[in-house]
């Protein structure tokens, strides 16, 4: 078999196998959402000011919330299989839209961060790795340290400070200037220019720790035998850092990225608030708070697929980068 | 003023004067764009189903509503150009703006009225059933007037009219459809001198100017964006840069207003709040020990110190409460200054009080326990539990805090009477029977309702003198009625008040005309714009 048509097998197992597993978390996240205190329909008619207790009931009745359970499961789960997130009733909106209309800014944050740090950490492991308990390694490893050790939302503010309110480089908040309206390139780089403060932010954390991890990793390759042996053939340090270390030292490093792009979906939830970045964190956030549970659903459902998907991207990068990791 | 017999308001007048003593401001300073912040989201921009705040704040820039009140709380025309109230109070008939159309190019008419009232507010208004209950049905004889026929006179319903409170909804588009499903509610369509445009759910709604609004001339504003921005300090930061015009209901915190008020191109104000009413309050379940005591209850008002919390966690904005009504009911001669309500706290009172009704301290000094809850709008709030815990602390009460999401908070204070302290605060409105009555009247235990009587109070007296203060119409025997209610309320303090809020709204300097009428930020901002 050509390794093309056996990646694509693979692809297509791990696909299959992915559905049970996807299933398991709606029905898993259905329950655990029901521990919640209250309802969408309390929320709804606390905001309300007030609301007669047969304008609540028919609300519970109209939202599907006077069922027992299962019947509510029932019902969500057939949605799912014909591809349909349902309602959110908070919004009035079908929460396949709501959640594709913040999908856009919460992957442009994500690949962003993602690139970010893992660009920078690998290389900042590297000049650390190579120049092991010198000064650069000194910088950088106390850099990690301080980066890795303060609160998101204090460094989100502190940049707001000096960047926005001292220096005027960069807009406090917000995905674009909502005042102009821009349109074409001119939006592009507004975006841009709105995106470099949250970006920076969130991938502060996450630099430190892909810095920290390819530093260790580097160094555990480093006194591998296949190390010595290449020394021992006479080839250049240059060719043995870049060709034979670097690529063994990466595979740490693609794993956590892997497991992190999920975390980030959820973890963002400081940075966009901090900067009213209109990602999925946010709007799961509000969800929770106001029982919007359909919704909420909806954005773990999206995420979970995010998830399957990246690992699996991550696994044939593994195949990649060490060809002797085959796919099966 | 409006309540004694025939009054004839030309509201045309007025804003023709309007007209007059800001033309030079058309001509220099229209157009431009005005960002305000909406804090939180608003759920929707349906205001004939919700009150809720940032509902108010957006919803009366597109929709329009028969009367609007001026700084003195006098009603002025809006979409009604002048009305009538009958000798025995029973028929008002609205006069209606000639040439008005809705956004979709459509006439505004009195069936709009008529329909508004009865089908939309009357039924699915969370406060309109109340407001509206003594309208039995609306004559249209012509296009241009609309007939209230009233069961009973009800002088109150007169402050209800604003758009906040009673918009004005297009019948065309609402007529046999779900009210509460209906499209509208995402995509509102009004009369007034904006536009909705667009709304980027979790960033911003998009407001334009609407070049058909019947005052000519206005709103001298091209757009109005309200922005979402989740975090206090970066709203702070926005309002700061310049990148937001306008703040209000605290959007800005106390703690940073303090710092920003002395900036040159930021100003603050109170104003704009007076229909709103906001007083602070502690709820008791008066079913269950300890709080069934009346001198429990009293000792509690007479320890805390209201002027202590207002200097200490509101940086010296609100007044410190004396009676169950606010003072700004003071004009109508409706309120009335009343015992238990000191503003600096007196202890010994207190003891001396819980001491002579039997409530003896334990071995450690303590004579109660119990947990307060917190309404989770904000700091603050945490910050007048941990108050209270010590200064109830002083005469024995001993508290434990208790501070949740607001659903969770909701239904247990509401809907499963689980709680025995609760912090709150209520919008008292324009009139008590609007804003006061949810509060005591034993019809309002309503269990699973918010903001009603969770206090489980009930007085035999104190519901025959709501009734009689919802219908009468002569101002000195209002005044009487709700002077003995007060009088009544403040021994047995169902609710203890703590201290009337005042809201701040933040505003660039740039921005002018913004806080024109009683309604302050939920007004139509058709006067505002931004100075160059």
């Amino acid at each position: 078999m050509s390794q093309t048509a056996q990646r694509s097998r693979y692809v297509l197992k791990r696909l299959l196998q992915a559905v049970p597993v996807v299933i398991a978390i709606v029905v898993i996240n259905f329950f655990l959402l029901q521990l919640a205190e209250g309802d969408a329909v309390d929320v709804l008619a606390g905001e309300a000011g007030s609301a007669t207790p047969e304008y609540m009931a028919q609300l519970r009745q109209k939202f599907g919330l006077d069922q027992p359970l299962l019947v509510q499961l029932g019902v969500y789960m057939k949605n799912v299989l014909s591809f349909d997130l349902g309602y959110s009733f908070r919004h009035d909106m079908p929460v396949a839209q709501l959640v594709l209309d913040r999908l856009m800014p919460t992957m442009l944050l994500m690949v962003s961060t993602i690139t970010l740090a893992v660009g920078f950490g690998i290389v900042l492991g590297l000049i650390a790795a190579s120049n092991l308990n010198n000064w650069r390694d000194t910088v950088i490893s106390v850099f990690a340290l301080i980066s890795y050790a303060t609160p998101l939302f204090w460094v989100g503010l502190m940049m707001i400070v000096v960047f926005s309110l001292k220096l005027h480089w960069f807009p406090t908040s917000g995905m674009e200037n909502v005042a102009m309206f821009y349109e074409g390139w001119e939006r592009v780089k507004d975006i841009a220019h709105h995106l470099v403060m949250p970006t920076l932010t969130l991938s502060l954390f996450y630099l430190a720790l892909y810095t920290r991890l390819m530093r260790a990793s580097m160094l555990e390759q480093a006194d591998m035998d296949y190390v010595t042996t290449a020394r021992a053939k006479g080839l250049t340090e240059r060719r043995i850092v870049f060709v034979h270390i670097l690529r063994n030292a990466l595979l740490p490093v693609v794993t956590m990225a892997g497991v992190q792009v999920g975390s980030l979906i959820g973890g963002s939830v400081i940075v966009e608030s901090v900067f009213a970045w209109p990602g999925l964190g946010m709007l799961a956030f509000e969800a929770l708070f106001s029982r919007d549970l359909n919704l909420l659903l909806g954005i773990f459902l999206l995420s979970a697929l995010l998830v399957v998907a990246i690992n699996l991207v991550v696994d044939l990068l593994y195949s990649f980068l060490d060809p002797r990791i085959e796919v099966a | 003023m409006p309540e004694t017999l025939v009054k004839k308001v030309c509201a045309s007048v007025l804003a023709t004067l309007a007209l007059a003593v800001s033309s030079h401001a058309i001509a220099q300073n229209a157009g431009g764009t005005m960002v305000m912040i909406a804090q939180p989201e608003p759920p929707s921009l349906a205001p004939y189903l919700s009150t809720s705040g940032p509902i108010g704040l957006v919803a009366p820039k597109i929709y329009s509503g028969l009367l609007d009140y001026d700084l003195q709380l006098n009603p002025i025309g809006d979409l009604a150009e002048s009305f009538d109230i009958s000798e025995d109070g029973k028929t008002m008939t609205f006069n209606l703006r000639k040439g008005v159309t809705w956004h979709d190019g459509e006439p505004f008419t009195s069936a709009d009225v008529q329909f508004s009232i009865m089908e939309v507010l009357k039924k699915f208004h969370p406060r309109g059933p109340n407001t509206f209950r003594e309208v039995n049905s609306i004559d249209t004889p012509d296009e241009l007037t609309a007939v209230f026929n009233l069961e009973r006179p009800a002088p109150y319903m007169l402050r209800a009219f604003s758009a906040y409170e009673s918009p004005i909804v297009p019948k065309h588009l609402l007529e046999g459809k779900d009210v509460r499903e209906a499209d509208l509610s995402n995509n509102p369509v009004g009369t007034g001198p904006f536009k909705f445009v667009e709304w980027k759910k979790g960033q911003y709604i998009r407001l334009d100017k609407n070049p058909d609004y019947w005052k000519k001339g206005y709103p001298l504003l091209d757009r109005i964006v309200a922005r979402v921005i989740p975090d206090a300090s970066t709203r702070t930061a926005a309002m700061e840069s310049g990148e937001v015009h306008y703040g209000a209901f605290g959007a800005i915190p106390n703690v940073d207003v303090i710092r920003l008020r002395d900036f040159d191109e930021i100003g603050v104000t109170t104003d704009g709040y007076a229909m709103i009413n906001p007083m602070a309050l502690i709820e008791f379940d008066v079913t269950k020990p300890p709080f069934d005591s009346k001198a429990m209850r009293q000792a509690i008002s007479l320890a805390v110190d209201r002027q202590f919390m207002i200097d200490n966690i509101w940086f010296g904005y609100g007044k410190p409460a004396t009676s169950a009504m606010t003072s700004n009911y003071a004009p109508l001669g409706l309120y009335t200054p009343t015992a238990n309500y000191p503003s600096t706290a007196d202890v010994p009172a207190a003891i001396a009080l819980l001491d002579a009704a039997g409530i003896k301290p334990d071995a450690d000094g303590v004579r109660a326990t119990a947990v307060i809850d917190l309404i989770p709008y904000g700091e603050e709030w945490r910050r007048v539990g941990e108050y209270l815990k010590q200064s109830l602390g002083d005469i024995g009460v001993k508290l434990e805090l208790r501070y949740e999401d607001v659903p969770t908070w909701l239904k247990r204070v509401y809907a499963d009477y689980d709680f025995s302290l609760n912090i709150n605060y209520f919008y008292q409105l324009p009139d008590p029977v609007i804003g006061v009555q949810r509060h005591y009247g034993t019809d309002q235990i309503r269990q699973g309702t918010p903001f009603v009587n969770s206090a489980r109070y009930s007085n035999a007296r104190v519901d025959e003198l709501l009734e009689a203060g919802a219908v009468e119409a002569n101002a000195d025997k209002r005044g009487a009625i709700y002077a003995e209610l007060q009088n009544i309320l403040a021994d047995e303090l169902p609710v203890v008040n703590l201290f009337e809020m005042e809201f701040l709204t933040v505003y660039s300097e740039k921005l002018k005309d913004h806080t024109v009428s009683a309604m302050g930020p939920y007004g139509s901002f058709d006067r505002a714009y931004l100075d160059k």
